[in-house]
């Protein structure tokens, strides 16, 4: 199921866990498209299932009933392989904690996506100069996750997140953790995606980024309560 | 929340991790205990030579094999619980953080804990006992099945007492600091990542630039938890000094004592005599490998000899060479010999008047058609009364017997050489038959000895030569020489094959402790792990990179326990060893062997881990 402008298609998405005797249902029926080269923010109280819905548009989760599609294919009905493989291909994901990797220079962690396609070195090279500049990081590019700021290391995350130039691009409450003038430069880099084309899709409390998003969801509890195009 | 509950809540919620330990204790006191039992039972007690069996010579150098090997296993026993021990607590520090914070007293936090310990070390070390009964049981059985003596004797229970009780406490000992350590760190350091992790330290390990991504995590993981990591290094270093002893060891000595016993009885024998004699002479080869008493003899009646028309029926067979002996029983006599003091020059008196029981064989010097190994050298007829005697009467009997003399029938023999040889479990005397014919008044020989040219048709030569002494005098017959040989040979080679067993434990012990350590890695970039994978790795990243740090840490320790293990093999454990191509191709495939099991087996929690969803890993960091 595609059409070509349709990137996202969720139908009657259910998620539910078991936490011992109580079955907890994350997401009910959400039901919603999201066409290419739209910025979507989720938004919502804490635990209303955002994180679920962005986890599920990533294949790092799958739905309990339900389907989702991202760029034509079912993410339910695929194996950890391929998703694996579309999540490096198509999808960057930034999530809310940062989780860059500790062991690695934030060179490094902007690349190693890039070496899993098994690009060349030196493009590899060049794009992480590149996206490290873009997000204003490249004179600390040989320095250690711990050696950076929250903010800096969003930004990072961000960078990381760009590394295969994947069209779709999701990010878990970017501005959570950060103050006020991190968070702006932070709503610039979502912006300046949504203007080179790429779809982005936000969950997020913050005013600011829902302020510049062409399609909002809010969730409650769960429940897809409002569609605000 | 009891202070019994608890710690039972806590180790079941830990399954894979508490049975580790349960397991990895267990079998080091089993192999501990294997030992000890399995020595006593073949007849060599580890601190006590038990005489019965085998020969002075071979009784030390298994005593001497035994006392390293278990040394080596009691010490790997050591590392291994300290090690096992200090990962369990490892990755309590977050919990023991957690109460702290949460307002848990540290007496209390210490007391769970600490019960945690005697929980897992008491049911480890009775496990192990347990299975170090049940090994010995079984070998004790095998040894019968393969139709040696061995009984079931009671089991010792003071031994398996004082085995429980001495890893008991020494778990407890190596287990009490890192929980007392554990319990001391400030609860804001002990629940931080930062700290739990070592994240706030840049890694030693830069690594090239070129280096594939996943060798750089690996790496730099490893150089992160370094104190770990040397452990375990220690830890497998020693399992493999352990491994290397025990496999080149017992496959060189194995094949040095087999050439030692095919030397002295001599392959593809055979021996005349009357069967009175023939029985006798049987049963003084088969006291090598089961423990009996032989009946007394009397060796010197005429119709024991062997007669002139034997004799000359004998030397018609072509491609046979035959050596006649004469074999008696007496009371032997240490005479004292003197040597040079090198400080001061002068004479110094050395030994005693002891006496024994031998077994006296003249043999004709330029005839003989055994090859025994010596020290010293064999007897020269020309030079009159000397003597070579067997490894257990000169290391029982006397003090230098190469600077002494034995008395026999009267006489006084120079001793010229000490040779190892299975009869009478080396209590034999050689001498000169010349020279025994004269002193004991006997013209005859009462053996006759045969060796069959290898390019003969041996079975038909062997029939003839029954023949040809049956229609002398049918009292007397051929005993074959190699079906007692083998069985002495298998002996040696159940002996070795046992001792090369009991690392075996130990390198189970050992791959547990490997895969301890992989769940203690994989713990600590479990976060690492889930983001690599919510960015886009296959699953088999991950297993790619804890594979690369197993590998890392069992090649440095392969590489040191085997070289530290060969210098050990060939410096202490065996004089002029046999190394030939064959064992060493053997030695290198066992240890190959060794190495690729033990690095399988830790790949197991990578495995299990890879196939975890990512939202579950990612929830747990």
């Amino acid at each position: 199921m595609e059409t070509d402008d349709v990137v996202v298609m969720a139908s009657l998405l259910c998620k539910s866990y078991q936490m011992g005797d109580v079955k907890v249902e994350a997401l009910k029926d959400v039901d919603f498209d999201v066409e290419k080269g739209k910025f979507v923010a989720i938004s919502g109280a804490s635990g209303s299932g955002k994180t679920t819905l962005l986890n599920i548009i990533s294949g790092i989760d799958k739905p309990t009933s339900g389907a989702i599609f991202v760029y034509g294919e079912d993410l339910g009905a695929k194996d950890e392989n391929f998703l694996a493989s579309f999540r490096c291909n198509k999808i960057g994901f930034v999530f809310q904690s940062y989780n860059l990797v500790s062991t690695l220079t934030l060179a490094e962690n902007v690349a190693f996506p890039m070496e899993w396609l098994r690009r060349p070195t030196e493009d590899t090279e060049k794009r992480v100069g590149y996206l490290l500049e873009t997000v204003g990081l490249k004179h600390r590019a040989e320095h250690f996750p711990f050696q950076l700021s929250g903010g800096e290391q969003q930004r990072v995350a961000f960078a990381r997140a760009l590394a295969n130039d994947p069209p779709l691009l999701l990010a878990d409450e970017p501005t959570g953790n950060l103050d006020a003038k991190t968070s702006l430069k932070i709503i610039e880099i979502l912006q300046k995606l949504k203007n080179d084309g790429k779809t982005v899709i936000v969950a997020t409390h913050d005013d600011r980024i829902l302020k510049v998003a062409d399609q909002k969801l809010y969730l409650a509890d769960g429940k897809l309560v409002s569609l605000d195009e | 929340m009891s202070e019994t509950f608890f710690p039972i809540n806590d180790l079941l919620r830990r399954k894979l991790q508490t049975g580790l330990v349960i397991f990895a204790l267990a079998l080091c006191v089993a192999s501990t205990l294997f030992l000890l039992l399995l020595g006593d039972k073949i007849g060599f007690g580890i601190l006590s030579m038990a005489q019965n069996r085998l020969t002075a010579s071979f009784v030390s150098v298994f005593s001497n094999f035994i006392i390293f090997v278990g040394f080596l296993v009691f010490l790997v026993g050591v590392v291994i619980v300290s090690f096992m021990v200090f990962v369990m607590m490892a990755q309590r520090v977050r919990d023991i953080g957690l109460m702290k914070a949460a307002g848990c007293p540290n007496d209390l936090v210490f007391g769970y804990f600490m019960n945690e310990l005697v929980i897992v070390s008491v049911v480890g070390c009775a496990f192990g006992v347990v299975l170090g009964i049940g090994a010995d049981y079984a070998s004790t059985s095998l040894l019968s099945i393969i139709g040696f003596h061995a009984a079931q004797e009671p089991i010792n229970f003071w031994v398996a007492l004082i085995v429980f009780v001495s890893f008991l406490v020494l778990s407890l000992i190596v287990g009490a600091k890192p929980v007392l350590d554990t319990t001391q760190i400030e609860p804001t350091k002990a629940i931080s990542p930062s700290y739990y992790y070592g994240l706030t330290k840049e890694s030693d390990f830069k690594g090239s630039a070129k280096a594939g991504i996943s060798f750089k995590i690996a790496m730099r993981s490893l150089f992160r938890r370094r104190s770990a990591t040397l452990r375990i290094i220690f830890c497998l270093t020693a399992v493999f000094i352990l491994v290397t002893v025990a496999i080149a060891g017992g496959l060189i000595a194995d094949e040095t004592t087999r050439s030692w016993i095919e030397k002295g009885v001599g392959r593809n024998m055979i021996m005349i005599a009357h069967r009175d004699i023939s029985n006798q002479y049987r049963l003084l080869l088969e006291k090598f490998y089961e423990a009996r008493d032989t009946p007394s003899l009397n060796y010197t009646d005429e119709k024991y000899q062997i007669t002139n028309a034997i004799l000359e029926r004998l030397s018609l067979i072509q491609d046979v060479k035959f050596e006649a002996r004469l074999v008696l029983e007496a009371q032997v006599e240490e005479i004292e010999g003197w040597k040079i003091d090198p400080a001061t020059a002068s004479t110094i008196p050395v030994g005693d008047s002891r006496r024994g029981r031998s077994l006296i064989v003249g043999v004709e010097p330029e005839k003989t058609l055994s090859e025994w190994l010596l020290d010293g050298e064999f007897l020269n007829s020309s030079q009159g009364f000397e003597a070579v005697i067997g490894d257990s009467l000169a290391r029982g009997m006397f003090s230098e017997p190469l600077n002494q003399s034995v008395k026999v029938f009267g006489a006084d023999f120079d001793i010229v050489g000490a040779c190892l040889d299975p009869i009478n479990n080396g209590r034999v005397t050689y001498v000169p038959l010349e020279d025994l014919q004269n002193v004991t008044g006997i013209s005859a020989c009462n053996i006759v000895l045969a060796k069959v040219e290898a390019s003969a048709n041996r079975e038909n030569l062997v029939s003839q030569i029954a023949t040809s002494v049956g229609a002398v005098d049918s009292k007397f017959e051929v005993l074959e020489l190699n079906e007692i040989l083998d069985n002495q040979v298998s002996f040696l080679g159940y002996i070795w094959s046992a001792i090369m067993f009991l690392p075996l434990f130990s390198l189970s012990a050992a791959a547990l402790c490997l895969i301890g350590y992989v769940i203690l890695s994989i713990n600590e970039q479990r976060q690492e792990f889930g983001v690599l994978r919510a960015v886009g790795a296959q699953p088999r990243t991950v297993v790619k990179i804890v594979a690369t740090q197993s590998l890392l840490v069992l090649a440095s320790s392969y590489g040191a326990g085997i070289s530290l293990g060969i210098i050990a093999t060939l410096l202490i454990l065996m004089p002029e060893p046999l190394v030939t191509v064959y064992s060493i191709l053997e030695i290198a495939g066992w240890l190959l062997i060794a190495l690729a099991v033990t690095f399988i087996f830790s790949l197991y929690p990578a495995v299990r881990f890879a196939r975890k969803p990512i939202l579950e890993v990612l929830s747990q960091t």
